[in-house]
């Protein structure tokens, strides 16, 4: 059981570190796979640097959780991915963003689930 | 002395009317391609397929039997558009079959060198409307298209083909069809069918100028290319034509070859070890082979077809009498697909893409048709090989130059012809000088062919002599010509890569091997070819090389390369957490 909920944890954790190693291989792609255009300037390297990131720290963070069994290790990508589904609602309700009601579940469930498993994962170790 | 006002007038008048006479006088020219046909597969040159349009041009010009293209696309569109040699204009092989080692070379790029120019831009420059309907496969960045080639119109597809029914790619290594329209990308119609939408852009663009300016219009079909489709009406045509199977198609094309005086009556004929046995096939499978052929047929057909819409719209319009027509091929018949499209495998790659090989709807959208090695024999007959291979069958295809500045009755001409002469003989026929030595502030690769004006009009014989050599080289597969002797080396799998001498005037059929006999002849025919290597670059392919693999290779790499290199960075970084987990 715990096997299968460590690879449950460590799907999204690849999940991540592919979405933000393809902001430094493949930026354009990158960009249009999460709705948006790639920028000129600063713009892109902002793009590139930050939502890179992003991604690939709390892929890193997660597999460091599972390595290590410390628990602490799971509550910066769930606390970022809780950030980003409320950022998201407030682009949506006062910015005049698009709703995203996928992603947003995305962020939930991924968040609730690193927050449910660490101390199940931390426990064990 | 001095003139009166009146006679300066009537000076000036005089003089621009002889400038008119002068540009009404210069021929339009439109320069017919069509894509992987085979040597006897028009009615002139001993097919059963009917196309009375090309008939009609052959009566009305010059058949020659000895013209020779490279054996793939893009090094025949490279060397026909400019008159230099595939490893000197950028394109000695096509980009997607380019090995790694190769493309850091500057004319292995695959994409046409800035250091020619192309017939279009010299005709433009001297005052002709341009235009372009058709595949183009030099180049598919803004800069490398045909609208910045010298072609003032154009609505062209930048990939080594696609399919004739929709905007689709044929193969998983393009992720669209690349079409093109005046150098932006742009989407095909929903009743699109290649022949007739590039015949009807072709005629489009005809009649967007009225002025009194000749046009030249190149017209690169896809036709016969894989995916091999046609229209029901055509195909239905040929449904009961190949049911005695390529054996016997082949023996017949030959028959009729030599009955028509395209190869001499003496002449024999090897078959290919690639040819599989008719007579061991199951009566369904046979039945879904004629099938194969019959689409093929059909889609030369309906190729001929819409020719003959352009020919009867330029006679509609007052344009036929002084327009010159070049009909011929980029290279011989196509044997990819395999005598078992059927095998599951097959069915299923075909799936992945959206294609099925249905017996029903074989040749319609949504099917993926080909004729596979043994029929492509049978297209290239009499001829040894086919496409990619420097035998006969891959390289030697029609030629026709027609219309009514050429002549008004039926002539054929046997002499050593090939591709780079097209670009000289245009440029003869419409009095366009040759570029000079520097073109748009760049040095230019001079041309190397010959102009065949002088030949089509019956004034010579020949324009090469005995001391003349042309070499040749494409991914590994070689020859040399000089008089009727060619050497020629084939790699695997169907060749020995070793190389052989013939004597492509008696036979053709690369039936005689002369090297034992002649070896004074051959150790010559070397000495020029290892000359003409060094002369242009010619670089050594790897050793394993097959431009298959190397296609798919290529395609892997261009289209899912980067997010490989994603999944194997993520799976370096995965590997290393997974080892120290391990370990503690």
């Amino acid at each position: 059981m715990l096997k299968l909920l460590r690879i449950i944890v460590a799907l999204p954790a690849i999940l991540f570190l592919i979405i933000g190693l393809q902001w430094a291989v493949d930026p354009a792609a990158a960009a249009e796979s999460l709705g948006m255009p790639l920028l000129d300037g600063l713009g892109r390297s902002s793009q590139i640097a930050d939502t890179g990131a992003l991604f690939i720290a709390m892929g890193l963070m997660i597999l460091s959780g599972l390595l290590t069994g410390r628990k602490t290790w799971f509550y910066a990508p769930a606390l970022m991915l809780f950030s980003a589904a409320a950022l998201r609602l407030i682009a949506w309700l006062i910015h005049d963003a698009a709703f995203a009601p996928d992603m947003i579940a995305v962020e939930i469930v991924v968040a609730c689930l690193l927050l449910i498993s660490s101390p199940k994962l931390a426990d064990k170790q | 002395m001095k003139l009166s006002p009146q006679a300066v007038c009537i000076t000036l008048l005089a003089t621009l009317f002889n400038l008119a006479h002068a540009e009404v006088a210069r021929p339009n020219i439109v320069l017919i391609l069509a894509d992987d046909l085979g040597f006897s597969d028009i009615a002139s040159y001993g097919s059963e397929i009917q196309t009375p349009s090309l008939d009609a041009l052959a009566a009305n010009g010059i058949s020659f039997t000895n013209y020779h293209t490279a054996a793939s696309c893009a090094p025949t569109r490279a060397m026909l558009l400019t008159g230099v040699d595939s490893h000197r204009n950028g394109v000695p092989n096509i980009p997607e079959s380019i090995p790694p080692a190769h493309q850091v070379h500057e004319n292995y790029r695959g994409v046409l060198s800035r250091d020619v120019v192309t017939v279009a831009s010299l005709l433009q420059n001297a005052g002709y409307h341009t235009y372009m309907a058709g595949k183009w496969h030099l180049g598919k960045a803004r800069d490398e298209l045909p609208y910045r080639r010298g072609f003032s119109r154009t609505i062209t597809l930048a990939d080594t083909g696609a399919d004739n029914w929709e905007q689709k790619p044929y193969i998983p290594i393009y992720e669209k069809a690349n079409w093109f329209a005046d150098g932006e990308e742009t989407t095909l119609p929903e009743d699109f069918y290649s022949s007739e939408f590039l015949i009807d852009k072709t005629i489009e663009f005809i009649d967007s100028n009225s002025d009194s300016q000749p046009f030249f219009a190149y017209i690169p079909f896809q036709a016969v290319h894989i995916p091999v489709q046609a229209p029901k009406e055509f195909t239905d045509k040929y449904l009961d034509t190949y049911q005695q199977g390529w054996t016997a198609l082949r023996e017949q094309r030959q028959k009729r070859s030599k009955e028509l005086g395209i190869i001499p009556a003496n002449a024999e004929m090897q078959t290919m070890s690639s040819t599989h046995d008719w007579d061991s096939l199951s009566a369904e499978e046979k039945r879904f082979h004629a099938k194969r052929m019959a689409v093929y047929a059909g889609m030369v057909d309906a190729m001929d077809h819409h020719i003959g819409r352009l020919v009867a719209h330029l006679k509609a319009t007052g344009r036929y009498d002084n327009t010159i027509f070049i009909f011929s091929s980029d290279n011989g018949s196509e044997a990819t697909g395999g005598d078992n499209p059927r095998s599951l495998l097959n069915r299923l790659g075909l799936r992945i893409q959206g294609y099925t090989n249905d017996y029903d709807t074989l040749g319609s959208k949504g099917s993926f048709n080909t004729i596979g090695p043994s029929f492509a024999s049978a297209a290239a007959s009499p001829l040894a090989y086919y496409k990619f291979y420097a035998g006969e069958g891959g390289m030697r295809v029609p030629l026709i130059i027609a219309g009514k500045p050429i002549s008004d009755k039926a002539k054929r001409s046997n002499a050593f012809t090939f591709v780079t002469d097209i670009t000289p003989t245009i440029l003869e026929f419409t009095s366009t000088p040759a570029p000079p030595e520097f073109f748009g502030g760049r040095r230019i690769v001079p041309m190397i062919g010959r102009s065949l004006a002088a030949l089509s009009r019956g004034e010579v014989e020949q324009v090469y002599t005995e001391s003349d050599y042309i070499g040749y080289e494409l991914g590994g597969n070689a020859a040399l010509f000089q008089g009727p002797y060619k050497i020629v080396k084939n790699r695997g799998p169907v060749g020995d890569s070793e190389w052989h001498l013939f004597n492509i005037v008696d036979d053709p059929g690369e039936t005689n091997d002369l090297r034992e006999a002649m070896p004074d002849k051959l150790a010559d025919l070397l000495e020029h070819y290892n000359q003409y290597a060094a002369e242009n670059g010619v670089l050594d392919v790897p050793a394993n090389f097959n431009g298959t693999t190397q296609v798919a290779i290529n395609g892997i790499r261009d289209r899912f390369g980067k997010q490989l290199l994603v999944l194997l960075l993520t799976s370096i970084i995965c590997g290393v957490f997974y080892i120290l987990y391990r370990r503690k």
